[in-house]
């Protein structure tokens, strides 16, 4: 794929990964076939900032993990009041890196 | 796009174990003091119960021997006793047999859970059993 091409995908989309994941990512989009371009342009990613808040206002009750597709993580974190508190600080640190690895998790099934 | 094996089973291990310590110490304090910790955030600095408090209590109850009162206190608290007693016997059942029988059935809730229809059915409990634990005044 065109270099000026992966870089305005990097420019729009580097928020949403782990800064080591945007090198790997601009690789692999470079050597890609130009086919793909459409698709990873219409990918949805989750904001690490929108999760954050969640966490912050609705955190104890598990809505931040639901929003990131834990699924079963959220129901954990829902029947035991965000693990009597401190799992839900916990997220407060964990949230933005655990969103950028869904994103990375959902870019990987086009790229690979 | 979920989490790997050994991840899931570590963290339900840390968390049954968590939860019997605080079973043990929340035992202690019920029958020496009568009431239990308050840790809730939410209670704490709104004053409205959330929809898992009086948990602790439900499944202390559930010890002595009342199950009718558990449900009335709260019937998340059955839920997390009947997690609580399966989920390490079932993890000790895996690594025994070598199988991934837990996390499969993990993933397969998480499809299930999911869907919409059964996420708002669900999302219709967890509201009115806060409404029930609002007027309880737990």
């Amino acid at each position: 794929m065109e270099a000026q091409k992966v870089d305005m995908f990097i420019m729009t989309n580097g928020k949403y990964f782990e800064s080591h994941q945007v090198v790997q990512i601009r690789e692999r989009l470079l050597l890609m076939d130009d086919s793909k371009w459409g698709l990873i342009q219409t990918l949805q990613f989750k904001d690490p900032t929108t999760s954050l808040i969640v966490s912050l206002l609705g955190g104890s009750l598990g809505i931040d993990r639901f929003m990131i597709g834990d699924t079963g993580l959220g129901v954990g974190k829902l029947l035991t009041c965000g693990g009597m508190g401190i799992w839900a600080i916990i997220d407060w640190f964990m949230i933005m890196g655990a969103t950028r690895e869904k994103n990375m998790a959902k870019i990987q099934q086009v790229l690979y | 796009m979920s989490i790997n094996r050994i991840k899931l089973y570590a963290i339900l291990l840390i968390a049954c174990l968590a939860g019997y310590i605080w079973l043990f110490y929340g035992m202690k304090k019920l029958h020496s003091e009568g009431n239990t910790f308050e840790v809730c955030l939410i209670k704490h600095t709104t004053n409205i119960p959330c929809p898992s408090c009086g948990s602790t209590r439900s499944v202390l109850s559930l010890i002595d021997g009342d199950p009718l009162k558990a449900l009335y206190i709260n019937p998340f608290g059955i839920i997390v006793a009947s997690i609580m007693l399966i989920t390490p016997v079932w993890i000790l059942f895996d690594i025994i047999t070598k199988k991934k029988t837990l996390f499969n059935f993990y993933r397969q809730t998480e499809i299930v859970l999911k869907k919409p229809k059964v996420s708002i059915l669900l999302i219709v409990v967890v509201l009115i059993n806060w409404i029930w634990n609002i007027t309880k005044e737990l």
